[in-house]
């Protein structure tokens, strides 16, 4: 195993007690407790660690965060695998395993390095120009382009992680636990406000974790952990780190995604909070001069983070370069961890004295007035060309100073990451003064604090956080208090120097690349060819460059290219713009925005009272809507063919039995309840007599029809309506939003029994004597209890409520029954109904037994453009009324000739079973395009008929009786059909009145 | 045949190996309380003589606030401006139902007897605020949720009434039956 | 996710509501007098302003009520909500 070369032998936040081992391409490596990926691989020496996107060119880790572009890695193998993860953003642990995701053969020696050669090529717009013909071989291009390109590689096999959600609620939601976010925490904590905090780092002190600058008398890390214990001691504060937040979405809703350990993965916070302050932070940036992706080219900020944290220096002998004061810090940490700080090269021409002193007195040289312009090496920086600037960007760079050096920090200046806060509606405007996009005017209750606000020194970071927290909590009608700020040592601050682009020793155009969006391998001279080529727009530019479309979304050198962009066009940055943030802020796994949802819990599953009778009685179940439903009962060696012509056989010749309970069922009562069906059915319901009961159709008010089912008169007042199992939930909301909206001077209750009634359907000749055989408190004869009527009775002991009602054909018994009883129910009419083979079915013979018959099933023979005419059902639309869709009825759409009308359809052929939703033609040897006269909706083989039998919409079918036509069966083959009346089983209706 | 007095819930199968009261997690206990009669009660609150008619036949009022429930012989609680559902406990729970419709049946309500079509899940212990916050995006915070309150909302992906006892130690989940066996599987795995 | 105020419940989430369009369409009292155009008219023809717009919302998941929300269609945000006629104003 490696050793740890760039290890510091004290210091940093990690446990030195708590080693860990793990394995990047193949070699094993060690780390502590408290690394991140990134810095494990740093303190090992690893510097190359993936390739670019397009040019293939050697990358090393950049920066500390969410803006790393590079070390995007691949985790773990088989089901477990995870891709695209930044390496600065996993935490260690003990066997973990990474690995690039491009270079072939090898990281260190990649085939399509050569890209990098032929650059020119590789320019804006590469995607665009190159691919573009011959169209037909896009295909070619694009597995070509996804090969290469392509970023990592999805498990093919189910998560075996778990995730969960948690909603949350607080007053103040603090993004961010830096300087800022602690103070507006406690401000909030202390006036008594519900808090949350959440960061992303393991631990909460943003740039100040590891620190020793002295915070109120003490050192920064004896400060925070102090804020934080007071924090805790809080019932009403919760702080959550390794805690990204990744979205801000409507009315203050933010979204969390939580590392979290042991089995649980992840977790996502749904925070609902009334107030939110962001304390993100900022963005260091980097500066585009020649070859300034170069593994060991990093960000001074994580050059220092590294060093603090993770007790990492990622360099022996560094140059620092910068165009602010900020990156000093960089250089004396550097020295205090031991490195040799070549030099401070600084493009401003004068900076304070006190600053350049001190960094002086460490022995660093720094050199004002000059720019870093070149890197060399290639796998790895060797060292970097220096030249004199007098602040021209025009200039040529003399390069007359050349330095050893294997790290390079550089600054180019900090972006406040207004992330969140355009997430959330509210604008971003250009600080001349500050040179950065800053927050402007909230859309929501939200305000930002420290340098995310564009606040740079510690002591102004402080203020902005208190000043948020008090305002935040006040907002929420707490008395808040204002702490008192700690005492912060306050220097003098030297402005930077805007510097975006830096000269170089040829034109901008020809000069080595001087990369702005290291993770799409976009460069100056793209923008610049961008321009020329006639983009103005910055939204255009980004497309047509693919500028900010990695990963990272440009967190690292978006800005910088937007600011090239404007110096291209002449422009100020102001006026250019910058693109829109949208969720997420960092990538989220699918796994996470899942939760528990998957597997068994991915969506209920509904089931009746009786349901586990089927399933131990060996059931295949089919999903309707939510329910899970018997689909049929496969006796040993059955298919569903076999099983079904058996089921509808013996229904038709003794008694079948069906579990109906997930029928819709409405209670309707009132003073009114008369009234309001009248409005809504199309069939005279007042004439009804009580326990008589009636088919209902409903229409939509565009004359279409919406459901239907079956409404009995219970009594004056009082109906009882069944819809279908899709539409239950439905219809009811539906018929609420009559009563509510339109009609709320009528007077009636709707109830669902749903759940609260189990239907059992008994069919079959043979179904009278069961029931008499089981002892019913009625008399049940044809005279006493004809069809289409409902009697309450005593069955078997039980309360029920039996209905003459038929979807079968045959005589058929509808039992209602408390679900509570539903069960024994079941199960008494099984055992007395052994004698006459009661057999039970599912939803496919209740399909066929009602094709049969030439009922339809609203959704499956109708799909929301077909009317009761159209099914042939004129005669239950009432003359003398109005009711919900009759005037669409008259609309000149629906009284045309040539509508598509319901019929029946048998093959020529007697055997061929047609295909549902196939379309129907009248030649099949029509010229194109073949005219399509209808479809079919639903078909079955009729073991009863023995033949198959069909129902479809023909246009003008009704009149078209006897004429053949010819149906697709697929595949270029064609069945001549029949048409006919939708009725193929006992059309006098003589068994089901019997 | 079958013997009414021996009420069965027929929700055996959802209790399964695990019996009427189940141990969720460490802090969090389950009973499925079967033995509860549950009544719907549909009527305009504005009504002369219906609330007057209502609280005669229960011995206690209806609430009117929303979201209120009212204590008494039995536990009344709030759907809507003009639904209610009376949870009932008592010996003679059977006949309130026959005795609350004919009290209001001149007042033009719907009363219906839903206990079958109702599963009532207690959930109590320390974790049970945790455990729901998991599934429902309702605050149940004591300074959002009072003893005594109630509310619907979804938890997981089904609808239930949440009822916070007036102790405020623990909780009530009312589901619909053919959703009760999803939702114990979430509150198995979630807890 | 919308924060929607309930006139009876309160503040919930979004999730618990449904939506139902356009607020005010009323169903003409007689359809039958109604021309082709005018019903097509109610039936189909909808608002759909940038802005303020005044909406029907349900609350399905809680009281079953429907009532009315003014919502900005460009900024979401919520000028208030309302109860409908009748019995349920107040």
């Amino acid at each position: 195993m490696a050793r740890q070369t760039n290890r510091l032998g004290s210091g940093g936040r990690i446990d030195r007690s708590r080693p860990l081992r793990f394995r990047f391409n193949g070699r094993d490596y060690g780390g502590y407790e408290g690394d991140t990926l990134a810095s494990a691989l740093l303190a090992n020496g690893v510097r190359l660690v993936n390739r670019s996107f397009k040019l293939h060119r050697p990358r090393g880790i950049i920066g500390c965060g969410a803006e790393e572009p590079n070390a995007i890695l691949q985790l773990g193998s088989g089901a477990g695998t995870l891709p695209n993860q930044r390496a600065t953003q996993v935490s260690l642990y003990d066997g973990l395993e990474a690995r690039s995701t491009r270079g072939w053969p090898s990281l260190r020696f990649d085939a399509s390095s050569v890209n990098d050669l032929f650059g020119r090529v590789f320019s804006a717009g590469f995607y665009y120009k190159t691919f573009m013909f011959p169209q037909r071989w896009w295909d070619y291009y694009e597995a070509f382009i996804r090969r290469s390109a392509g970023l990592g590689v999805a498990p093919d096999r189910p998560d075996p992680d778990r995730y969960e959600h948690r909603n949350a609620h607080c007053d103040v939601l603090v993004v961010g636990a830096g300087p800022a976010g602690l103070m507006a925490a406690l401000a909030a904590a202390r006036s008594g406000a519900r808090v949350i905090l959440a960061d992303q780092q393991r631990e909460p002190g943003g740039s100040l974790v590891g620190s020793d600058l002295p915070i109120g008398g003490r050192p920064a890390d004896e400060w925070i952990a102090a804020v934080v214990d007071e924090l805790r001691e809080f019932d009403d504060v919760r702080v959550l780190t390794h805690s990204i937040v990744f979205g801000y979405h409507d009315h203050n809703f933010v979204t969390i995604a939580q590392e979290c350990g042991g089995d649980m993965r992840e977790r996502l916070w749904r925070v609902r909070a009334r107030q939110v302050v962001l304390a993100q932070g900022a963005f260091e940036r980097p500066l585009a001069f020649c070859n300034n992706d170069r593994p060991g080219v990093m960000l001074a900020s994580a050059v220092s983070a590294y060093i603090k944290r993770y007790a990492v220096c990622p360099g022996r002998r560094a140059v620092v370069f910068t165009n602010n004061d900020s990156a000093y810090q960089c250089a004396l940490d550097l020295a205090h961890a031991g490195a040799t700080v070549g030099a401070l090269v600084d493009s401003r021409g004068s900076v304070s004295s006190e600053l350049t002193d001190r960094v002086e007195a460490v022995g660093i040289p720094v050199l004002h007035g000059h720019i870093v312009t070149d890197v060399r090496g290639r796998l790895s920086v060797g060292g970097v060309r220096v030249a004199r600037w007098n602040g021209d960007t025009d200039a040529r760079a003399d390069n007359s100073i050349d330095i050893r050096c294997d790290l390079l920090a550089v600054s180019g200046g900090w972006n406040p990451a207004v992330h969140l806060h355009s997430q959330a509606g509210g604008a971003i405007a250009w600080d001349e003064r500050r040179h950065c996009f800053v927050p402007a005017e909230s859309r929501q209750a939200n305000r930002s604090a420290g340098s995310g606000n564009g606040r740079w020194s510690l002591a102004d970071c402080l203020r902005d956080g208190r000043d948020a927290g008090v305002a935040a909590a006040r907002s929420c009608g707490f008395d808040a208090a204002e702490p008192e700020l700690p005492v912060v040592e306050e220097r003098d601050e030297t402005p930077l120097q805007p510097l975006w682009r830096v000269p170089a020793a040829r034109d901008p155009d020809s000069c080595p690349k001087q990369f702005l969006d290291f993770q799409n391998d976009t460069c100056v001279a793209d923008v610049r060819l961008a321009v020329r080529e006639g983009y103005r727009n910055v939204e255009h530019v980004k497309r047509y460059t693919a500028l900010g479309f990695g990963t990272d979304q440009g967190k690292l050198g978006n800005i910088t290219g937007m600011a090239v962009l404007a110096e291209t066009l002449g422009a100020p940055v102001a006026s250019v713009g910058t693109t829109t943030f949208r969720p997420p802020f960092t990538p989220v796994s699918f796994g996470v925005c899942a939760g528990e949802g998957v597997g068994e819990l991915y969506d209920p599953v509904r089931k009746t009272a009786i349901h586990e009778w089927h399933v131990s009685a060996g059931a295949a179940f089919e999903n309707v809507g939510q329910w899970h439903r018997p689909w049929y009962f496969p006796r040993a060696g059955e298919d569903l063919n076999s099983a079904v012509a058996r089921e509808c056989l013996a229904t038709r010749r003794s008694i079948g039995i069906l579990d109906a309970s997930t029928l819709g069922k409405i209670d309707v009562q009132g003073r009114d309840a008369v009234a309001f069906l009248e409005r809504i059915y199309p069939h005279k319901v007042g004439r009804m007599a009580v326990g008589r009961c009636a088919y209902g159709l409903m229409l939509g008010e565009d004359g279409m029809v919406m459901d239907d089912g079956v409404m009995t008169r219970l009594g004056d007042r009082r109906y009882y309506l069944t819809t279908t199992t899709g539409g239950a939930a439905r219809v009811l909301a539906w018929l609420e939003s009559w009563l509510q909206t339109e009609w709320p001077d009528l007077e009636v209750y709707l109830t669902s029994l749903t759940d609260q009634l189990s239907t059992i359907s008994v069919a079959g000749p043979n179904s009278r004597r069961l029931l008499e055989k089981l002892g019913c408190s009625i008399d049940l004869s044809r005279e006493q209890f004809p069809f289409m009527s409902m009697r309450q009775a005593d069955l078997a002991g039980l309360p029920v409520q039996l209905f003459r009602v038929s979807f079968s054909g045959e005589l058929a018994f509808e039992i209602n029954v408390d679900s509570a009883h539903a069960l024994a129910l079941w199960q008494t009419l099984m055992d007395a109904g052994r004698e006459f083979e009661i057999t039970p079915y599912g939803t496919e013979t209740m399909h066929v037994l009602r094709a049969e018959k030439g009922f339809v099933i609203v959704g499956q023979d109708t799909d929301g453009s077909v009317t009761p005419i159209d099914l042939g059902l004129e005669r239950m639309l009432a003359k003398d009324k109005d009711f919900l869709g009759k005037r669409s009825l008259a609309r000149p759409d629906c009284v045309r000739e040539g509508r598509k009308q319901l019929v029946g359809l048998l093959s020529a052929d007697g055997r061929t079973v047609l295909r549902e939703g196939a379309q129907l033609i009248e030649e099949p040897g029509a010229a194109h395009p073949v005219p399509m006269i209808g479809h079919v909706t639903s078909s079955y083989m009729s073991d009863c008929l023995g033949h198959p039998i069909a129902l479809a919409l023909v246009a003008g079918g009704r009149s078209r009786h006897g004429e053949t036509i010819h149906a697709s069966l697929g595949a270029g083959s064609i069945a001549t059909v029949t048409i006919v009346p939708p009725v193929f089983y006992d059309p006098q209706n003589e068994r089901q009145h019997d | 045949m079958t013997d009414l007095s021996q009420r069965r819930h027929g929700l055996e199968t959802l209790v399964g190996a695990h019996g009427d009261r189940e141990q969720l997690s460490a802090t969090v206990t389950l009973e499925i309380r079967a033995a509860v009669r549950q009544l719907n009660l549909r009527g305009d609150p504005g009504k002369a003589g219906l609330r007057t008619a209502a609280e005669e036949a229960l011995g206690q009022a209806l609430p009117v606030q929303p979201n209120a429930t009212t204590a008494g012989p039995h536990t009344i609680c709030w759907l809507g401006p003009d639904e209610w559902l009376v949870l009932s406990a008592t010996p003679d729970a059977a006949n309130v139902a026959t005795a609350l419709e004919q009290a209001l049946s001149k007042h033009g309500a719907a009363v219906n007897d839903v206990s079958g079509g109702q599963v009532l899940l207690h959930l109590a212990g320390s974790g049970v605020r945790d455990l729901l916050a998991k599934g429902c995006t309702l605050d149940f915070h004591p300074r959002a949720f009072a003893p005594g309150a109630c509310a619907q909302s979804g938890l997981a992906k089904a609808n239930v009434l949440i009822r916070l006892d007036e102790d405020g130690e623990a909780f009530d989940v009312v589901v619909r039956r053919s959703f009760a066996d999803y939702l114990l599987r979430w509150l198995r795995h979630a807890a | 996710m919308l924060l929607i105020d309930c006139p009876w419940c309160g503040e919930r989430a979004e999730t618990e509501f449904s939506y139902g369009g356009e607020a005010g369409i009323t169903r003409p009292k007689d359809p039958a007098a109604l021309s082709d155009a005018e019903w097509a008219d109610y039936l189909f023809m909808r608002n759909n302003p940038k802005g303020a717009h005044r909406e029907l919302w349900n609350h399905s998941q809680g009281c079953r009520r429907w009532f009315g929300i003014e919502r900005d269609t460009l900024t979401y945000r919520i000028a208030g909500t309302f109860r409908l006629h009748g019995k349920d104003e107040g």
